[in-house]
This record gives structure tokens, C-alpha cells and sequence, in this order.
């Protein structure tokens, strides 16, 4: 019999993983709406901010510049400083040049990121895992019943996907750079001819896109042991959040993000390892019923 | 002082040679018309000028700079702005942001929202509408008031009357010809050639990529052969 403690405790897991798979997601449908480009490395920038994050809190060190320790906090902006500057070298130096290809071409140039990048961190990193605790901050949990508690580490970081999430609707509504990416995303010739620098914004917002998953891939360091396999992993979750939510919908996004990692979390309870396969199986059933995801069509 | 000036001028795209040595001479405060049967190269010499054509060879100049080589944005940002053909406005903007949008981007002394919606009081009633749901009419004004927004210097206009009732022709035609008598350059393409000459001074006739003809206004009028070898007018439509 399963407790309801146990759920309680998957159930909070799920969220947690759907938060960190939302900051892959969201980062992966803002790059697809705007710059209209699938990229297949978003994972492996991941991979990249949850290394950068070990580096700066001193679990893991780089040859020939050893470790850094300067703690979590700190930890988070190299992450996503790391994470943006590599994005940013991706779309100004490579992807830049196909943006008139085949969306084939875009993925399998993305698709060399990820084996090249994967290979350059194991080869700096080695391929053990990684586990650190959370920041002493966000030590323990919040006690709720007896038998039900949270802990505070995972709380901050759902708390973390849902700032961000308002964040960017913030910024995309009501802001003078928002209502930019806006017009761009839907004609980017017309932006142009209007005087915006479409190359520029592009990277900017690739930056953006890459630097969340950043965060991300850090929010994760306490709570996933982190190999080089990471990205490959978390990249094809983010794909079916995709599919699921609609590609370029922040909205979807969020929901599937969310319903995948609860069903991760969750549905292992039920049948052990199917927690892996519900995701899928939503992912066939929304193609078939709503090819278009299900917040797909409506505004990003 | 000639504001633009295209001297030898030919565009591609792809392995399609679309114009052929084209010359185009436009001065201060000038309205031009360029005339010639859909597929004569118009909307080529409008997107050359802009730099949205994929190749283009020959001298560009505006105002006495060479813009050959400049990118779209950079092109625009010299005062130079195109109201395309296909009207091009943002469908999930309001009409409001439509306008924002391209105020922020001005480079210059854009003019005050307010000011278009005096001067296009249709669009005043739309203003929280998306673009998406404006007629082809409120698009096409949509998309004026966005150029001048930015107080262009040289304002080109691609087919603006294309697929209008005769109605809004007409609005359309009292908003530009205002707009004309203030100090703003204009090159505007039009199969519609009598409301392109009523508002121009000059013309150019193009003819499958290369000039055929050039002159003013008044003496285009005079030449009724002109009109009838080039642009088919009260003969058949040729497209």
C-alpha cells in the first residue's frame, strides 16, 4: 500500500523536475517562436550551467584553473553566465549562417553541439556524478503534518519556474524590448525595414533562452546527480513538453513541464519505471488528438 | 540635390536576373511614379532600394552616400522606408503596438501616435484591435501611418491601392496626398496609374527590368502610346 506520505513526497519531486524541465522548455519555445529554430543543443547548455554551477561551488575543478568556491548563490549567475555566453557563441557563429536552411540542417548543426560540448565537459569534468547539498539557506523542510514536509530547496525552486515564468510574460507584455521580440518573431523582414537589428536581437535572445536553461541546469546540482549524460536526457523531456504544450507557447511550456514531471515522479509509484514512459504516451496521444499541442495556435 | 539615385543598377534572385541597368533619378520633396505591368520589375526596385532583394549590383546612393552594401536595418535607419505591398503588419500586435514599434525604432524625431491617429481616424476607433483583424483597408493605413511614424525622408510606397474597395481609394488618396505636401520624398508603384499620377510629379515606365521611359507627369499625359504599349491601359489587362 502507498502511503500518502509517499505521494506526497513524488508528488513534490515531480513538481521539482517539472520546474527545472520548464527552464529547459521555456528557454527551447522562446528561441523556436522567435529566432524559429529548433535547437537540439539546448540541453547539453543545460548540462553546461549545472557544471558551471558544481565549478563555482567548488564540487568539481578545471584543469589548469582548479576550483573556484566562491558558494551557490554566486554559483547561479556563472551558471547562467556560462550557459548565455556559449549560447550566444552557437547562434552568433554558427547558427546565424542557416537561419535561411532547411530546419534539417539547423537541427543536425545543433546536433553537433551537443556531441562536441557533451565530449568537451566529460573530457574537463570526467564522467562521474555529482551530488551537492542545497545552500544552507535553503537547508531542511517545512514540516506540514507529522508525516507530510517540504523541502525548502525544492520549494524555491518552483517558486523559481513560476517567477520566471511571469517574468518573461512581464517582459514580453508591457515592455519596449518585449513588444520588439514580439514583432520580430512574427516578421522578421518587415522588423527590419522598420530599423531593428534583427541579427542582434537574435542573439540576445538566444542569450536569454541559453541562460535559462543555465539556471536550470544549477536550480538542478542539489537535487539530480549530474553527469555529461544530462543534457542528452533532459533534451528529449523538453521535446515532448514541446510537443505537448505547443511548441513556442510559454503557457504549454509550463503545463507540460509540469505534467511531465509529475507523471515522472508519480507514475513510478504506480508501475515501477513507468514513470519514464507516461510522458510518451500523453505525447502520442496529444499528436493524435491535437497535433498542435495543447496551447499550440494561441499567442506565445 | 538628388535624394536617390540608382545608376546601373541589376538584381537577382537566385540565378533569376530580375533588373537590367536600371537608372532612377529622384530629387527633394519629389513625388515619382513608377509605372509597368505586374512582373516589370516595380516591387524589385523597391525592395533594391531597401536592400531586401538577395543580390544587387550597381550604384544605390542616398543622398549622396552609397547604400549598396548597407544591410535592411541600416537602410532603414537613414530615413528610408518602405510601405510593402503585402501591407506587412505584425497580426498579434495591437494597432497601437504596430505604431509603438516602429517609434521606438525611429532613428529620428518620430511623430506622436496621437498625430496618426488625427490623421487616420479609422484607426483611432481600432487601436486595442489586433492586426490580424483589420480589413485590407485598415492594414493599408495601418501600414502608412507606421512609415510616417517614423518621419521618413524618402518614403516608398509599393502598390498601396492593390485590392482596395474604390472607397477606400479614395480616403487613401486624401491621407497621401496630404502627406505629399508636406516636405517628404515619395516613389510609389501603382498598376492603378491615375492615382499614381494624380499625386506625382515625375514618372518612370519600366519594362521587364530596365527603363523604358522617363519624364514628367505632363508629358507622360500627352503620350497616350506610352500608355498603351506599356500599360495596357483600357486594353485588356495584360496579367
Amino acid at each position: 500500500m502507498v502511503s500518502l506520505g509517499l505521494v506526497f513526497d513524488q508528488l513534490i519531486t515531480g513538481l521539482t523536475i517539472g520546474a527545472r524541465l520548464f527552464l529547459i522548455a521555456v528557454g527551447l519555445s522562446l528561441i523556436f517562436g522567435v529566432l524559429d529554430v529548433l535547437n537540439f543543443a539546448h540541453g547539453v547548455l543545460y548540462m553546461i550551467g549545472a557544471y558551471a554551477a558544481l565549478w563555482a561551488i567548488g564540487a568539481v575543478s578545471i584543469p589548469f584553473i582548479g576550483l573556484l568556491g566562491i558558494g551557490f548563490w554566486p554559483g547561479l549567475v556563472v551558471a547562467i553566465l556560462a550557459a548565455g555566453l556559449v549560447g550566444v557563441l552557437i547562434e552568433a557563429g554558427f547558427i546565424r549562417r542557416v537561419y535561411d536552411r532547411e530546419p534539417l540542417d539547423q537541427l543536425l548543426l545543433t546536433f553537433a553541439f551537443v556531441l562536441m560540448l557533451t565530449d568537451v565537459v566529460k573530457t574537463t569534468f570526467g564522467s562521474g556524478s555529482n551530488v551537492v547539498d542545497p545552500p544552507g539557506l535553503l537547508a531542511g523542510s517545512l514540516t506540514l503534518t507529522s508525516s507530510l514536509s517540504l523541502p525548502n530547496y525544492r520549494a524555491f525552486v518552483i517558486l523559481m519556474s513560476i517567477v520566471v515564468l511571469a517574468a518573461i510574460f512581464v517582459v514580453l507584455q508591457t515592455t519596449n524590448v518585449g513588444r520588439l521580440v514580439r514583432a520580430t518573431s512574427s516578421d522578421r523582414d518587415m522588423a527590419a525595414l522598420l530599423g531593428v537589428n534583427v541579427p542582434r536581437l537574435y542573439t540576445v535572445v538566444f542569450f536569454v533562452g541559453a541562460a535559462l536553461a543555465g539556471l536550470g541546469g544549477a536550480l538542478a546540482v542539489p537535487t539530480q546527480s549530474i553527469t555529461p549524460a544530462l543534457g542528452n536526457q533532459v533534451i528529449i523531456n523538453a521535446f515532448v513538453i514541446a510537443v505537448i504544450g505547443g511548441l513556442g507557447s510559454f503557457a504549454g511550456a509550463f503545463v507540460g513541464a509540469y505534467l511531465v514531471g509529475i507523471s515522472i515522479a508519480v507514475g513510478s509509484l504506480i508501475v515501477a519505471g513507468a514513470g519514464q514512459l507516461i510522458p510518451f504516451i500523453a505525447m502520442i496521444v496529444v499528436l493524435l488528438l491535437k497535433p498542435e499541442g495543447l496551447f499550440g495556435g494561441a499567442e506565445a | 540635390m538628388s535624394v536617390l539615385t540608382l545608376e546601373d543598377v541589376n538584381s537577382y534572385y537566385g540565378n533569376s536576373h530580375i533588373l537590367f541597368d536600371l537608372d532612377l533619378e529622384v530629387e527633394q520633396n519629389e513625388v515619382v511614379a513608377l509605372l509597368g505591368r505586374n512582373g516589370a520589375g516595380k516591387t524589385t526596385t523597391l525592395r533594391t532600394i531597401t536592400g531586401t532583394v538577395p543580390r544587387r549590383e550597381g550604384r544605390i546612393e542616398f543622398r549622396g552616400e552609397d547604400i549598396a552594401d548597407d544591410s535592411v536595418d541600416k537602410i532603414s535607419n537613414r530615413g528610408v522606408k518602405l510601405v510593402p505591398e503585402e501591407r506587412r503588419i505584425f497580426p498579434t500586435l495591437t494597432v497601437t503596438e504596430n505604431m509603438q514599434v516602429a517609434r521606438d525604432m525611429s532613428s529620428g524625431n518620430p511623430r506622436d501616435i496621437q498625430e496618426m491617429y488625427d490623421v487616420f481616424p479609422v484607426l483611432d476607433e481600432l487601436r486595442e484591435n489586433r492586426g490580424r483583424n483589420l480589413s485590407g483597408g485598415e492594414q493599408q493605413m495601418l501600414s502608412v501611418a507606421r512609415a510616417l511614424i517614423q518621419d521618413p525622408d524618402l518614403l516608398l510606397l509599393d502598390e498601396p491601392t492593390e485590392g482596395l474597395a474604390p472607397v477606400i481609394v479614395d480616403d487613401l488618396y486624401d491621407v497621401l496626398s496630404e502627406v505629399v505636401a508636406e516636405d517628404v520624398t515619395v516613389v510609389i508603384t501603382e498598376q492603378n496609374v491615375d492615382f499614381a499620377l494624380e499625386l506625382s510629379e515625375r514618372a518612370y515606365i519600366i519594362e521587364k527590368g530596365a527603363n523604358a521611359w522617363g519624364g514628367t507627369v505632363d508629358e507622360l499625359n500627352e503620350r497616350e502610346d506610352l500608355l498603351d504599349e506599356y500599360l495596357s491601359v483600357g486594353g485588356a489587362e495584360a496579367d
